[in-house]
């Protein structure tokens, strides 16, 4: 089974037999694959040319600390969010789940929320006694009755599970739609129960849609940084940041960042791993749609677990936002205040956030294509490590890309230091992955035949990649541009270090105001950053078949 | 002859995206260096301080933002740059900037920080008009750097729940187990706390400072990031008592909420109320002198004093500007004897402390 399937790859990979590598593609590709080693090789550097003091205090205080409780939210968020993740993808893609088709919407809306904007309307709703739900319950039941605690382990876990699940829903979705109707009805022909069914033939053909989501989650809370430093958790994230900016030390800050680092490659490594060789989503002609299984009476426990996801990881935080703006512009003194900071005004925020997240987008996704162009049309073992090693930014955190970039350009580029222009770097090596993939699936769509022709009416590799290839893989380049900039707007804790005076991004407003606990002034500065990012994860949705 | 078109747009192209986005930062990194005296006050016109100010400052912007619109009304051509941080975060950004200085003028809300700013040479020397009817404490060794506005570590409670009489009168009345899980403090990022701690450790030792935060966490003390949070607690009573700088029960009266201060450890043998000080310094190498020098002399100034106090409830440093009304006056009180520049060496310390003990 397995050998019919890498068979079939082999004989569809897209590409170019007659032509040698261009020197010149490879020259750029290691220019790129080069840029995205320098912060990483540097901090590497640095931990382990740190002092064999700094290990030791560390390792004697911090550390094991530190990766157990690193290695705990990282376990509990990746399981919750993948159980989360499949269940509602199931549950809308394979059942007669009424108003499925607006809950598919609804479900991956919440990427849009930053999960620290998320934990700051959860906080305020939750906090033990002060919060809103305590106070109503105590008011009912005339005395405070015990709720469960927001802060701290749990809290987090139930924060980034709500806000993380999409993009384990997102990747199941596409898995669970793609699956043959013979596969599951081989199975009850055999005799299997649907149970059966479900978990010994369904969810392992679904296995690399799920590993490919659980392994985003788990990177993403790896770097999460503002939701644990709200909700007071300390992961190797928040404890670089205090190491970062709350003392002067830069060499306990490398060590720390040297040690996620490995954590985060190991994890990389377990998915390569997991996935094995197997791409089950190739389809063949035979292939049809799974009928949908029908929930009778679990219709209702089922559209009631639907709609307490939808409820909790999107429509409260932005009926809460919505409030909040609303209180924060009737009310001049705050309406003043979160207006001007400095001599820069809401618009210039807004402006900053929206400018250096496009622009790193479009580097981004200019800097993939020589990579991509390499591993998908000459594919060997060169290519596909350098195309693996653009892909490293993912398991760098931001806290971490910002501790190389301060130390690196202050030191030999001090005239890039405190420009935006660092902060945009930041944004393109810790995106850069998703602009790589993006490209790699956008040329893996085109078929080689175009190129061999332009090549053999003697244009030059670099006309044919101007003017044959890239006029036809655009759509694929906006969308790997799309999440770019999607995640750069969100981005916080390189922002938060790398940002020259009068340079505040809307995701620096909201954390500057609400780590006062101003959760009003923050407001209508995060209504304005989800919505800057629902409309280009509008238009990546819309690409997907379900989504029109 | 196209390929080459193409070629040149190409390059056009990347050319333009460099230049917009240069354009987008701030132009400071080009602009010549003035050549003035740093250290001579230069008296100017007003309408020729001018250019990019840039202010990192660790003080709530919602309450350096009215002092920086009335310091931009007086000086109209002057563009204010803000970055605003935790006094930690932007002191760690001036060591870091310390051969390619970026600020102009850094603000605080205590002394330690700027003092041991100081001792590493991060600020130039400056002495604003005004600066003689400071306190002398209140000026740093070689005008490096001037006291703005004074605030105290008090203990603030929720009337409703607790009487006058039975409020805790000391700070080491908060380890008392009768208001277990009834306090709210900050924690350990917060500025306030770290600079009552580094003052405690001179005052008592470690050990004894120590012992204090154990219990203070045994007692199941809510700590929360910032003090708007506690005051905003205490004053709903979800919280009975609070431990904050003087202006939260200030900030708190005046939004309505039964509560109540004590100026703690007045009685024979108690350590005396523990203040701190805004404080302000000029950054060596700051590329607008000008500006920065004409920032403080107006931190100093009548106006900017009653309005840099006055917002907030705190105490000016400036001999004759009237306190804010409804403000106790700090004068019947004993305060308690800290010697700045030795808080500032051991900063580190303090931070040792507080990671030891697992404040959260």
């Amino acid at each position: 089974m397995r050998d019919n399937f890498k068979m079939q790859i082999r004989n569809t990979l897209p590409q170019l037999r007659n032509y040698n590598i261009s020197p010149r593609l490879l020259f750029a590709a290691g220019l790129v694959a080069l840029f995205v080693a320098i912060p990483l090789v540097y901090i590497f550097f640095r931990a382990f040319t740190g002092g064999a003091e700094v290990w030791m205090r560390l390792l004697q205080t911090r550390i094991w600390k530190l990766l157990a409780n690193t290695l705990l939210l990282t376990a509990a968020v990746t399981g919750g969010a993948t159980l989360v993740g499949v269940s509602m993808s199931f549950l809308t893609e394979r059942t007669d789940l009424p108003f499925r088709r607006i809950f598919r919407w609804m479900l991956a809306m919440p990427l849009a929320i930053p999960p620290y904007i998320g934990g700051i309307v959860h906080l305020t709703l939750l906090r033990p006694r002060g919060g809103a739900i305590p106070q109503l319950l105590a008011e009912w039941f005339g005395q405070p009755v015990p709720t469960p605690s927001p802060l701290g382990l749990g809290g987090a876990v139930f924060i980034l599970t709500l806000f993380m699940f999409p993009y384990v829903y997102l990747l199941s979705g596409a898995a669970f739609r793609s699956l043959n109707a013979s596969l599951e009805e081989a199975s009850r022909t055999f005799g299997r129960s649907n149970w059966h069914t479900l978990w010994e033939v369904t969810l392992p053909a679904l296995r690399p849609g799920i590993t490919a989501g659980a392994l985003l989650v788990a990177l993403d809370v790896l770097a999460e940084y503002g939701t644990v430093a709200l909700l007071r958790y300390e992961t190797f994230s928040s404890a670089i940041f205090v190491q970062l900016s709350g003392r002067y030390d830069r060499s306990a800050a490398a060590v720390l960042s040297g040690v996620l680092i490995v954590i985060a490659i190991i994890i990389l490594w377990g998915e390569l791993r997991l996935q094995g060789q197997a791409r089950f989503t190739q389809v063949d002609s035979q292939w049809r749609p799974a009928p949908p299984h029908h929930l009778k009476r679990w219709k209702l426990p089922a559209s009631l677990l639907v709609a307490f996801v939808v409820f909790s990881s999107l429509l409260v935080p932005l009926i809460v936002l919505s409030m909040w703006s609303v209180q924060a512009l009737l009310d001049p003194d705050t309406l003043a205040s979160i207006m001007r900071s400095g001599s820069q005004t809401f618009g210039n925020y807004f402006w900053n956030s929206l400018w250096s997240s496009a622009l790193a987008a479009v580097i981004a996704v200019l800097l993939s294509l020589p990579v991509a162009l390499l591993s998908v049309r000459y594919p060997n073992k060169l290519t596909q490590a350098i195309s693996r090693f653009c892909q490293v930014g993912y398991a760098i955190p931001g806290v971490v890309i910002a501790l190389s970039l301060v130390l690196l350009v202050n030191r030999y580029l001090p005239f890039l230091y405190a420009t935006p222009l660092v902060v945009v770097m930041a944004y393109v090596l810790r995106h850069m992955p998703q602009a790589v993939r993006a490209s790699e699936s956008a040329l893996n769509q085109l078929s080689p035949s175009m190129e061999e022709a332009s090549r053999t009416l003697g244009r030059t590799s670099l006309q044919t990649i101007v003017q044959v290839i890239l006029p036809l893989i655009v759509p694929g380049l906006l969308a790997g541009a799309g999440l770019v900039f999607l995640t750069s707007l969100k981005e916080l804790p390189a922002t938060l270090l790398l940002r020259p005076a009068g340079f505040d991004t809307l995701a620096v407003r909201v954390w500057i105001w609400a780590s006062e606990g101003f959760y009003i002034q923050a407001a209508p500065a995060a209504l304005l950053l989800v919505i800057a990012s629902a409309a280009p994860l509008y238009f990546l949705l819309r690409r997907e078949q379900i989504f029109r | 002859m196209k390929s080459y078109s193409k070629k040149l747009f190409g390059l056009l192209f990347a050319l333009a995206l460099l230049v917009s986005a240069c354009g987008g930062g701030k132009a400071v990194s080009e602009e010549p260096v003035p050549a003035t005296e740093p250290a001579a006050p230069v008296v100017t016109e007003a309408s020729a301080i001018s250019g990019d100010l840039v202010i990192y400052s660790g003080r709530s912007e919602s309450l350096i933002q009215p002092v920086l619109d009335a310091f931009q009304a007086k000086y109209p051509n002057v563009k204010i740059l803000l970055k605003s941080g935790s006094n930690s975060e932007l002191a760690n950004a001036l060591i870091e900037e310390q051969s390619n200085p970026q600020a102009d003028v850094f603000v605080t809300t205590e002394i330690f920080t700027i003092q041991s700013l100081y001792q590493r040479g991060i600020f130039q020397s400056y002495r604003p008009v005004g600066a003689e009817l400071l306190p002398a404490e209140f000026v740093g060794p070689e005008d490096s750097w001037v006291g703005i506005t004074r605030r105290a570590r008090v203990i603030m409670y929720n009337t409703e729940l607790v009487s006058a009489e039975e409020a805790p009168t000391s700070i080491f009345d908060l380890t008392d187990p009768k208001w277990k899980g009834q306090i709210a403090a900050a924690g350990s990022t917060n500025g306030g706390m770290q600079a009552q701690i580094a003052a405690m450790r001179q005052l008592l030792g470690d050990v004894d400072t120590q012992e204090w935060l154990v219990a203070l966490m045994a007692n199941d003390v809510t700590f929360f990031g910032g003090h708007t949070d506690v005051r905003k607690a205490v004053g709903a009573g979800e919280f009975k008592i609070g431990l904050v700088n003087h202006y939260y029960y200030y900030l708190q009266l005046a939004e309505g909420s039964p509560v109540g201060i004590v100026i703690p450890d007045q009685g024979e043998g108690q350590i005396g109320l523990i203040t701190n000080a805004t404080s302000a310094a000029i950054v060596k190498g700051a590329k607008n002198v000008p500006s920065a020098q004409a920032f403080l002399d107006f931190l100093l100034s009548a106006e900017g004093q009653k309005l840099f106090a006055g917002l907030n409830y705190e105490y000016p440093l400036v001999a004759g500007v009237p306190l804010k009304d409804g403000v106790q006056p700090l004068d019947d009180f004993r305060l308690a004897d800290v010697n700045v520049a030795e808080a500032a060496l051991d900063l580190d310390g303090t931070l040792d402390l507080m990671e030891a003990v697992g404040l959260p």
